[in-house]
């Protein structure tokens, strides 16, 4: 897990510079926004699915079939103007299926299924997409070695892998801005003491320290339990890398004329940090956020691939990449490391967006 | 001959439709051992103009559409990139406006001159050069003669030429770090290692404008003195009258990328003939006079790729006509030796 | 440059004391130890379980027991490992080479490819190298150092080419020195590649955006005006002052390294320290999980303050005042 925090780079002031080439910078911010654009369109549709994740997919993460372990994708396919899908048997052997030629069914849309809660809350059971028929299923991403349809756990994941990043990122920069504008705007002892703090934190290896936060907590938790643990733990360690950069900020803050007036006008210490100190830094914690939710995420995903995260049944990216590990397993069923690349499209898209986040927020400083 | 020419030179920055045009039209002459000024306003072209003196601006973005470069008669703008590295430093060299910018901040002082001395002057502590004959240096040397005494004759080099350009105690500064020096130290270091290489003409990119004020006439007494010891041409550039009168022979006043007066320096004090020189100089604040005659020049000097048509001083000048906003003036020969731009010079 | 040192040399204890502490105090506050499993145990009696307890001053004060800790780890002395139960130092020092080995090894290529890379980058800017640069820099900043270590595994068992996971062979032991050594690199390779690859990325565009921030500063163009060739321009005046701001990642990057070997070495069955705090972990080795935290704070510390001394020698601003 890193946590960068690097400033924007420096700008050209030489007069040849900022005459040379508006048409060059034009290029290349429009490059830079259709990147950036691009990232904030997979990351909409990546949050969408998971918030209708139940309804997209087309069973419970729970359900096994028991019939088909390890069963490779079964893909719909077009076929006298319409979608059907295939049945497959299982041949003697491990985990051996063979399409039946010629036995199809149709695929149907918003087709009563599993049941489950949208939004958590509202109790469904129409589907998307599906056969509604037990012998002739859909597995667009194959199952797993309890015959779970990992595209549907891979959407149920996804609501858990998701969202942590976001709230982690929320409850440390809020807390590492906080405590990052008491230290600059006090400085002296105050100062001193947070930042010997996060000086602390951040020079022990994060997951290291992860671990050790971990066993701070008793087993056996419930499922909603793990999950604020997961989020305290991430924001633990998150906070601090955020605290250094915005009390530097704090600290050029407080000399500045606008806030030597607020305090003039006798305004107190909490008022001028909320309304004129930290209100300065909030581009570049945005920037700073987008940049490092993929952290937090991925902090899910080692916690719950090493077993000391999200606990099965539940599904989550992490603990769905443990069954990968098994050797035999990969080399024989690779699309379990479909939630990998679930990983790394989400992580790409916020890097794509972070990126011109900063340059955006880079020109509004020129 | 003249040591440097300039004719007609066109520069843009950006190619095709996207072309800027930085330069118009500039022609320029300088002398051997002349000192000429450019005076403009910053964004005005002059530095983009004195970098194009050693091909040093970078192309691409830059684009040189026209003209010639003569530098000892050579045109620049057609050189190979060895032949440039050689008249960069060996014919022109420069000091630029910022000292703590310009000196590499990660090497001494006294090397990075070497760098200079290396390249320009390979005779120096060669056998056979006074340096070398003298002394013990090459008896010391044993078996690798050459070495040594090259490097005690690159230190003297170095010291000398400190020693020329007024700073103190050289031996001891040669070890130190540019960031270890004032400014006006580091610009001492700077013009050393432009005169390092023995050039015909030194390019003076505004030198004292980031300097204290006390400093800056220091640095400009030096640049004179040096002027009548060394001999060499100066093209000082600046944006500041006040000190044109000391220094030059002739003055060059740019505005928006073209020159709109050249005239030799006395007389263009004395008598400005185009409305942009004379609001320059009234706006040049004088130790004696009117106060009140102080006035600044309305508006902004327009940015590249924005100028104004017809004559581009028009929009902020006090005499403007009708018809200046329709067709943009040529540079004329209007007295002996004076040039400008602008038909209504006559105009008081 | 003496006194630098030492200040920096004195910043690290007061440093890696409240590391530890702070690591005693999370392992005090979790809930059962060791003894606990054993306690349960109807074969082994309470009197044993109070006197081993004893005997690791369990049943102390978590204070108490960073005394005794502390004291022994200033005797070079790291405690017993009641899981493996044989002496903690011998198998921290173990595991602390093979960390040590993975990470210098991984850096070692990871700067030996992404410093080339960004000056190449930088030097043909817009071109097609520096578009092909920042696309792998975006897949490999993007991608998860979890997958990639897979992805290894898996490559590693489909092809045969590379043993699947730990630190050396079976019959390591029954090896002449030189197929010994050859034994060990061979395992080495693949979990240092992983590695390197996930911090690569990150030195590569840092390079590029320092030297193309040097290549503008105004002493490259005064360089270049006293007619230095354009390689003696880059290499020398930009370069050497493109490498300091990347001597100050240099610190940030071994954290990022020391995390990323975690997760390599507990997918790719390296014996590291991460594989150890896990093992110890699971097994609720107290002080094993401590120990090897430590340590890896130690490798980081130190780490930071080879990179301080890197920087000090190679910027004069910092080394002289």
């Amino acid at each position: 897990m890193k946590l960068n925090m690097d400033a924007a780079t420096p700008t050209p002031t030489a007069e040849t510079q900022t005459a040379l080439s508006p048409w060059q910078l034009f290029r290349r911010r429009l490059r830079r926004r259709k990147i950036a654009m691009t990232g904030g369109v997979i990351l909409v549709f990546l949050y969408l699915a998971a918030l209708f994740a139940g309804f997209i997919a087309p069973y419970d993460y729970q359900r096994q079939d028991r019939a088909r372990f390890f069963h490779p994708p079964i893909w719909p396919r077009w076929e006298h103007f319409r979608l059907v899908v295939p049945r497959y048997e299982k041949l003697p052997g491990d985990f051996v299926y063979r399409e039946v030629p010629n036995d199809t069914r149709p695929l149907h849309f918003f087709i009563r299924g599993d049941k489950y809660r949208l939004f958590g809350l509202i109790p469904a059971s129409l589907h998307l997409f599906g056969t509604g028929d037990t012998n002739y299923p859909v597995y667009l991403l194959g199952t797993d070695q309890f015959g779970r349809c990992v595209f549907s756990r891979l959407l149920y994941g996804s609501q858990i892998s998701l969202s942590i990043g976001v709230i982690g990122i929320l409850l440390s920069f809020s807390f590492g801005m906080i405590i990052g504008g008491i230290a600059g705007y006090f400085a002296g002892a105050t100062d001193t003491v947070l930042m010997r703090l996060c000086e602390l934190i951040m020079s022990i290896p994060a997951l290291y320290l992860i671990i050790s936060l971990r066993g701070t907590f008793p087993p056996g938790m419930s499922s909603a339990q793990v999950y604020a643990m997961i989020v305290v733990i991430l924001s633990f360690i998150g906070w601090a890398g955020m605290a250094r950069v915005i009390r530097g900020m704090a600290l050029s803050l407080r000399e500045q004329p606008f806030v030597l007036a607020a305090r003039a006008l006798g305004q107190t210490h909490l008022k001028v940090i909320a309304r004129h100190i930290l209100p300065n830094t909030f581009s570049y914690v945005i920037v700073a956020a987008t940049l490092n939710v993929p952290y937090y995420i991925l902090g899910e995903v080692v916690l719950s691939f090493l077993g000391v995260g999200i606990q099965e049944p539940n599904a989550s990216w992490g603990n769905m990449l443990t069954a990968a590990q098994n050797t035999e397993y990969l080399k024989n069923f690779p699309w379990l490391l479909a939630p990998g690349a679930a990983i790394f499209v989400t992580v790409l898209a916020f890097n794509f967006l972070g990126d011109g986040l900063r340059d955006a927020a880079d020109t509004k400083a020129q | 001959m003249n040591l440097l020419e300039i004719k007609n030179l066109k520069m843009d920055f950006g190619k095709d439709a996207g072309a800027l045009r930085a330069i118009d039209d500039v022609s320029l002459a300088i002398g051997e051992g002349e000192t000429v000024c450019l005076v403009g306003e910053s964004g005005c072209g002059k530095t983009v103009t004195a970098l194009s003196i050693g091909k040093l601006v970078p192309t691409p973005p830059a684009h040189y559409v026209d003209g010639e470069i003569l530098l000892n008669g050579r045109d620049v703008l057609k050189m190979s990139s060895r032949q440039l590295r050689e008249i960069r430093g060996g014919v022109v060299s420069y000091v630029f406006q910022e000292p703590g910018a310009a000196l590499n901040p990660v090497f001494r002082i006294g090397n990075q001159i070497k760098e200079s001395l290396k390249l320009h002057r390979p005779d120096l502590g060669a056998p056979g050069t006074a340096s070398a004959r003298s002394g013990m240096a090459r008896h010391r040397a044993g078996a690798v003669p050459g070495a040594p005494s090259r490097r005690k004759a690159l230190d003297a080099e170095v010291i000398r030429l400190l020693k020329l350009v007024g700073i103190p105690a050289p031996e001891s500064r040669l070890r130190n770090y540019p960031f270890e020096m004032s400014g006006g130290m580091q610009q001492r270091v700077m013009i050393a290692m432009a005169l390092a290489s023995e050039p015909k003409l030194l390019v003076a990119d505004e030198p004292t404008t980031a300097l204290d004020v006390t400093i800056q006439a220091q640095i400009l007494d030096l640049l004179s003195d040096l002027k009548q010891r060394l001999g060499m041409a100066i093209l000082l550039i600046t944006h500041n009258l006040g000190i044109v009168g000391d220094m030059a022979d002739r003055v060059a006043v740019m505005y928006a990328g073209q020159i709109v007066e050249l005239s030799p320096a006395r007389e263009l004090l004395r008598r400005p003939l185009h409305p942009y020189t004379r609001a320059l100089m009234a706006s040049v604040p004088k130790l004696r006079g009117d106060a009140d005659r102080l006035s600044a020049i309305p508006g902004n000097v327009p940015r590249i790729g924005n100028f104004p048509p017809g004559c581009r001083f028009a929009p902020r000048c006090p005499m403007a006509k009708p018809e200046c906003s329709s067709k943009n003036p040529d540079l004329v020969e209007v007295e002996t030796g004076r040039f400008v731009r602008c038909p209504f010079w006559k105009t008081e | 440059m003496w006194s630098y040192v030492i200040k920096r040399l004195l910043h690290m204890v007061p440093l890696l004391l409240g590391v530890s502490l702070l690591t005693f105090l999370l392992m005090a506050l979790s809930p059962g130890n060791f003894f606990t499993a054993l306690q349960q145990n109807p074969q082994v009696s309470p009197e044993t379980v109070a006197r081993l307890k004893a005997q690791f001053h369990l049943d102390q004060p978590w204070y108490v027991q960073y005394v005794f800790w502390f004291k022994n780890v200033l005797s070079g002395n790291f405690g017993y490992s009641m899981a493996y139960h044989i002496p903690a130092t011998t198998l921290i020092v173990q595991r602390l080479w093979n960390t040590f080995l993975l990470s210098f090894a991984a850096m070692v290529v990871a700067w030996a490819v992404a410093v080339p890379l960004g000056v190449w980058a930088a030097v043909k800017k817009d071109s097609w190298v520096d578009h092909a640069c920042s696309f792998i820099a975006f897949v490999g900043l993007s991608i998860p150092d979890v997958l990639l270590s897979l992805l290894a595994l898996w490559f590693a068992a489909a092809t045969g080419w590379f043993p699947v996971g730990g630190a050396q062979s079976p019959l390591y032991d029954f090896m002449p020195p030189a197929q010994q050594f050859w034994d060990r690199v061979h395992h080495l390779l693949l979990p240092a590649l992983v590695l390197a690859a996930s911090s690569l990325a990150g030195i590569m565009r840092q390079m590029r955006s320092n030297l193309l921030d040097t290549l503008r500063a105004e002493y490259v163009t005064a360089a270049r005006a006293r007619g230095l060739g354009e390689g003696w321009v880059v290499y020398k005046h930009a370069l050497r002052n493109a490498i300091n701001p990347l001597l100050t990642i240099f610190g940030y990057s071994l954290a990022n390294l020391l995390s990323g070997a975690f997760i390599v070495e507990n997918i790719m069955a390296w014996p590291g320290l991460g594989r150890l705090t896990m093992e110890a972990f699971f097994a609720k080795d107290s002080y094993l999980v401590v120990d090897s935290v430590v340590m890896a704070t130690a490798l980081l510390v130190a780490g930071n303050f080879i990179a301080d001394l890197l920087l000090a020698w190679s910027d004069p601003r910092i080394r002289l005042k």
